[in-house]
């Protein structure tokens, strides 16, 4: 294959979002002036920036201009870029994991696409050519799968493009994260400031209206810049895991990592039947802010599905859940109708809550320690609640306010299951 | 009451193993130094320039709060107690919430035996079990240093055998 550059227009795409920021910086010091200068200043900056802008991609052009991709004799696909420092990378096709065209929004406007050539290994394993016509990327791909191919004929379905396991709509992604207990409530909220701030004329809610409205819009929108067009793949290693829409992540989830999960269903949810669900999973250090999700929102029936490719066998709808007992409501008045615990010979599930309804199920192999607390409150009532361990992360595991006798029974079993399930492990 | 399955009930075999008093000495002490704080927040009362009816009422305040404490920490101490059965360990303990954990051997990932000053000048240990969750909360305070020793080799002892079938 003859080396082929990427495409010239490429760092206009990459320097856009730049724009308005340099527009920003022109009008700052300007500022002052506008007063006195008016749409004179304004203009300077508007055209200040544009030229910077153009002298910029014109510098970035010369140097982007000059990246080069090829594969060559061995096998490997290459990458040449740098105008004054020069780099080379090579990726050992052989070992290819996934090779994607993507189109991010900019680039599309410009019918230009993305080209992601991944393989295994720790580290930058992977080559990211921004951007190609839609016709170089399919060539280029093609050529990429034959080549891995050639080197390991044993694979050759790997890693075609199949269809995808589940996809999240925007549409749906944006509902979901409008409609969570907390955001609906708090723009409910703001909307009613809004309302009355009119009403009396008064400004003195607008402060709030701030506070109530800006920080679900910013959650909102940093949830869904990170969960857009998030979509899961069956790969040989496990499930992967794609989103984001200004950075896109690539995610692997393997199977017999997963520790725990949960099946997370917020009140206005439950009139589409949408779930979100999240995973505890071995050896990783989950982020905090956003922790290890399986699917961010989906029908119950496709999150059971995906629930179904990462623990095979397991059968949520039906587990045997045991109760909590009726006397429960004097300490749980709101949720103790859902509150219950199950045990299989696979796993301990936990039912809880009632606006945001939660099942946290973990695998008994990976449960560390049984715990068992009892309130004042819970020790009146004969009441106690267990909990199952496991290794850091989204998922916890509580039965609570469940019968004490119960939970006796159910914490001796759970015992027994775990040093069972250390003997035989999952499949 | 349905009393017949207690889950903090002392299991059949072994039944609790107490903890030393010693551990409520040593709690005691620590809350004494403690107080030292409040004597010198009653000092300081006595000579502002507020009235000796002030200093009565906080005096009496602190010394309420002194007996109360000195009381629940022996309930506390009496409270705590563990027990090992062939494949776990039980540590139970708690007077208004009531916890137990239990901690099969396999689970262990290390078994952390300290002392502070306090306790070894009173000759007292604790021995803290950890897992690969960092919710589990398996510690036995107010141990004597030869049944501490002896039950961390026990424990890492047992620990071993349950893992070496992995």
């Amino acid at each position: 294959m003859t080396p082929r550059r990427t495409n010239p227009l490429s760092p206009l795409i990459q320097a856009a979002p730049a724009l308005p920021a340099a527009a920003v910086f022109l009008l700052g010091p300007g500022a002052g002036m506008i007063s006195r200068g008016g749409a004179t200043v304004i203009a300077l900056a508007i055209g200040g920036a544009i030229i910077g802008y153009a002298a910029f991609v014109g510098i970035a052009s010369l140097l982007w201009w000059r990246r080069t991709y090829w594969i060559d004799d061995d096998g490997d696909l290459r990458l040449d870029s740098g105008l004054i420092q020069r780099s080379a990378r090579r990726l050992q096709l052989s070992r290819l994991q996934s090779v994607d065209v993507v189109a991010p929004f900019l680039a599309r406007l410009v019918g230009l696409v993305e080209v992601r050539v991944e393989v295994a290994g720790t580290g930058d394993s992977r080559i990211v050519l921004r951007y190609l016509t839609r016709a170089d990327a399919e060539a280029l791909r093609t050529r990429v799968l034959v080549a891995s191919r050639q080197a390991d004929p044993l694979e050759p379905d790997a890693h075609s493009p199949a269809d995808p396991l589940a996809l999240v709509p925007p549409g749906r992604l944006m509902a979901s994260l409008l409609l969570r207990s907390v955001t609906a409530a708090l723009l409910v909220v703001t909307a009613a400031l809004l309302v009355m701030t009119i009403a009396t004329q008064g400004p003195a809610g607008l402060i709030l209206v701030v506070v109530t409205g800006g920080l679900p819009i910013l959650s909102v929108a940093s949830e869904f810049l990170a969960n857009y067009g998030f979509r899961v793949d069956r790969t040989p290693q496990g499930l992967r895991i794609r989103r984001g829409l200004l950075s896109t992540q690539t995610r692997t989830i393997p199977p017999d990592r997963v520790h725990a999960i949960a099946i997370v269903s917020p009140l206005l949810w439950r009139r589409w039947d949408w779930v979100r669900v999240t995973l505890t999973i071995a050896g990783v250090e989950a982020d905090q802010a956003r922790p290890d999700v399986l699917i961010p929102v989906a029908p119950r029936e496709e999150a059971l599905r995906l629930i179904g490719e990462v623990l095979p066998g397991l059968d949520i709808d039906a587990l045997p859940f045991e109760s909590a007992p009726p006397r429960a409501r004097w300490r749980a008045p709101w949720s103790w109708r859902f509150l219950a615990c199950a045990i299989t010979p696979e796993v301990i599930a936990a039912r809880s809550g009632r606006i945001t309804r939660t099942v946290s199920i973990a695998l008994h192999a990976h449960v560390q320690s049984v715990r068992v607390t009892q309130g004042p409150w819970e020790r009146r009532l004969s009441l106690a609640s267990l909990h199952a361990d496991t290794a850091p992360g989204p998922v916890t595991v509580v039965a609570r306010h469940l019968a004490l006798d119960e939970v006796d029974d159910l914490a001796a079993r759970e015992v027994e299951q775990m040093r069972r399930a250390r003997l035989t492990p999952w499949r | 009451m349905a009393q017949s399955a207690d889950p903090f009930a002392a299991p059949t075999q072994t039944g609790w193993v107490p903890v030393s008093p010693r551990l409520a000495t040593a709690r005691r002490i620590t809350l004494l130094l403690e107080y030292l704080l409040v004597v010198a927040g009653g000092v300081g009362i006595a000579i502002s320039p507020l009235g000796t009816g002030w200093l009565l009422a906080y005096v009496i305040v602190a010394v309420i709060a002194l007996v109360w404490i000195w009381w629940i920490i022996g309930r506390r101490v009496r409270s705590f107690g563990y027990a090992e059965r062939d494949d776990d360990l039980l540590v139970v303990s708690g007077i208004l919430v009531r916890r137990l954990v239990i901690v099969p051997y396999g689970r262990m990932q290390m078994v952390d035996l300290t002392a502070g000053p306090i306790d070894r000048w009173l000759g007292i240990s604790t021995v803290q079990l950890h897992t690969a969750a960092a919710t589990t909360d398996a510690t036995i305070p107010g141990l004597l240093p030869d049944e501490a020793a002896a039950l961390r080799d026990r424990l890492a002892a047992r620990g071993e055998q349950r893992n070496a079938g992995l």
